[in-house]
């Protein structure tokens, strides 16, 4: 599912790459971002946790003429007078400005790294808003954003997920290189798909998509193998041909077929009747007791 | 310096990894001897020192900084080292007087909520101030900036967020504009469970901003008298030659003019 995502075929949705202090997850969002420039697409990268030199580190230069990076990195407080891009121009209004500065044929997709710095100074409500208009909108075709999950609440993750139409959470293995990922996909029709992959991601920043983690693979061949009960005894339990067919022939004696029940219940002639006469202390009911059994 | 560090961390005073961002943790610990490390690493290598201290007084990191055969007077008077004494400043914010202008870096113990943003324009003022010295002074290295420490901020009313809006602003400036490298210390005593803590944010923000993180703590089965400790190292970037080798733990002892660092297990007193 991790090679689907990367060949970019979800056009209007919103990509969520969360990860945490253990890994950190914008080598992935560079995998996402370097597809998108192989598929000759036009990239948006608005920037404010890492300088535009380490963001195009390990990137093919020659593919740069697009991708447009908006230092969001060098002032996003405005803090000197000229500052290229603050947080606090992260509206949807200010994004279609910004996108329509670069004179550009088709939507472009915009990267968010990161969503967490733009949280720590936005409301939550404004920058679900946000994303949900520039989802909706024209201007961008993709949005693909890095969340820091262990620096918000649950509540705050909780709601950009509920946004995103993919969200994909890395953690580390033990092997170094290598990096779990579990991904959710919500498809147009509400369908939610949940997998783990095991990836790792080479220094051209291609990501290779290992086996499925351990577990996985062993409750599955649980269920395949069928044991045979009856080898490997001292003992002889199998049945010949003839003890088969007797043991089918047999009635078991509380498993009744309609003909025995009809017998049963209505005596035949001959049989002996019962007369009763009740006593004045007996309390005798017309109704049948038995007459609820599903016999 | 301890040179058993340098070649833990492949670095020396002579070539190190530039623009990097190194952060310390302790945890129930005490990490200060690595920033004595870092002090008296980069002032060796001829780098212009903007050192913001806020809880030691000069003459301890000056009395500690002799026995690794550096003086911060000197580098002081050279014009090399530029110290925020916080202990001293801040009375002049908290006591005004006459004759000490109040400085306007500690401007943020007036008034806490305010952000950092004060302290940042000092910082900024003192590192890039040697790209435009005159052919008069010497000439020195890329700028370093090192924090002693930034937990206590959070004790004086700063709030988190405003803590790392200013590493990030130190880290784009000294980092990245100036190709320096910045060490900041943070301390974190609560246990691990207290999620909402603010030190505890505090240090996972701050370990997403680094490259580097030095680790301290205690052995896991208590006090030892040979050895004082653990330290965790991790790398988030790949390093240059390809190698992806993100963690390594050591343990060591501090003596009295050096530390010693060796693998765990291989201590001296074990083996």
């Amino acid at each position: 599912m991790l090679s689907e995502l990367l060949q970019g075929t979800d056009i209007g949705g919103f990509l969520l790459i969360q990860d945490s202090c253990t890994y950190c997850g914008r080598d992935l969002l560079k995998s996402f971002i370097e597809a998108a420039l192989n598929r000759e697409e036009v990239i948006h990268v608005v920037g404010f946790d890492v300088s535009e030199g380490e963001l195009k580190d390990g990137l093919k230069s020659s593919v740069f003429q697009r991708l447009h990076f908006h230092n969001a990195f060098a002032d996003p407080l405005g803090w000197t007078d000229n500052s290229p891009f603050t947080v606090h121009q992260f509206s949807s209004s200010g994004l279609t400005e910004l996108l329509n500065q670069t004179a550009q044929s088709k939507p472009a997709t915009l990267v968010i790294d990161s969503l967490s710095w733009i949280l720590r100074h936005v409301s939550p409500t404004a920058v679900c808003h946000t994303l949900q208009q520039l989802k909706k909108g024209g201007a961008v075709r993709t949005i693909i954003g890095l969340l820091h999950e262990d620096m918000h609440s649950r509540g705050i993750v909780g709601s950009v997920c509920r946004l995103a139409t993919s969200v994909i959470t890395v953690a580390p293995r033990t092997k170094a290189d290598e990096g779990l990922a579990k991904i959710t996909r919500r498809s147009k029709s509400g369908k939610v798909v949940q997998d783990e992959q095991i990836f790792s991601i080479r220094k051209d920043l291609t990501v290779t998509v290992l086996s499925k983690p351990t577990n996985f693979g062993r409750k599955q061949s649980n269920t395949e193998e069928q044991v045979d009960p009856t080898a490997n005894l001292t003992f002889n339990l199998r049945l010949t041909d003839a003890e088969r067919e007797a043991k089918e022939k047999l009635a078991l004696p509380f498993v009744f077929s309609t003909e025995k029940k009809t017998a049963l219940l209505h005596s035949g002639p001959g049989s002996g009747k019962i007369l009763y006469e009740p006593d004045a202390n007996d309390d005798y009911d017309q109704e049948d007791p038995d007459d609820d059994l599903d016999v | 310096m301890f040179t058993e560090l340098n070649g833990i961390l492949n670095a020396s005073p002579e070539s190190f990894t530039p623009g990097e961002f190194i952060l310390l943790s302790d945890r129930q610990s005490d990490a200060s001897f690595l920033i004595h490390h870092f002090l008296s690493f980069y002032l060796k290598a001829r780098c212009k020192v903007c050192f913001v201290a806020l809880v030691q007084s000069f003459s301890h990191y000056n009395a500690v900084s002799q026995r690794l055969g550096v003086s911060l007077t000197q580098a002081k008077e050279k014009g090399q080292l530029t110290f925020l004494e916080g202990l001293k400043e801040s009375l002049s914010v908290l006591i005004p007087q006459e004759e000490n202008a109040e400085n306007q870096a500690m401007s943020f113990l007036r008034d806490p909520a305010a952000g950092l943003r004060s302290l940042y324009e000092f910082v900024q003022s003192s590192v890039v101030e040697s790209n435009g010295g005159g052919g008069a002074e010497e000439q020195w290295g890329p700028p370093v900036l090192l924090v002693d420490d930034v937990s206590v901020l959070l004790s004086l009313g700063v709030r988190v967020g405003a803590v790392l809006d200013f590493s990030h602003y130190c880290r784009a400036t000294v980092c990245s504009q100036l190709q320096g490298n910045v060490v900041m210390l943070v301390r974190c005593d609560g246990e691990a469970e207290e999620d909402d803590e603010g030190s505890q944010q505090l240090m996972r923000g701050l370990t997403h901003q680094s490259c580097l993180t030095l680790h301290v703590q205690g052995l896991p089965t208590g006090y030892c008298r040979d050895i004082h400790g653990q330290v965790e190292l991790c790398w988030k970037k790949r390093q240059s030659d390809g190698q992806h080798t993100p963690k390594k733990v050591f343990q060591f002892k501090v003596h009295d003019k050096g530390v010693s660092f060796f693998a765990r297990g291989t201590s001296s007193a074990v083996l």
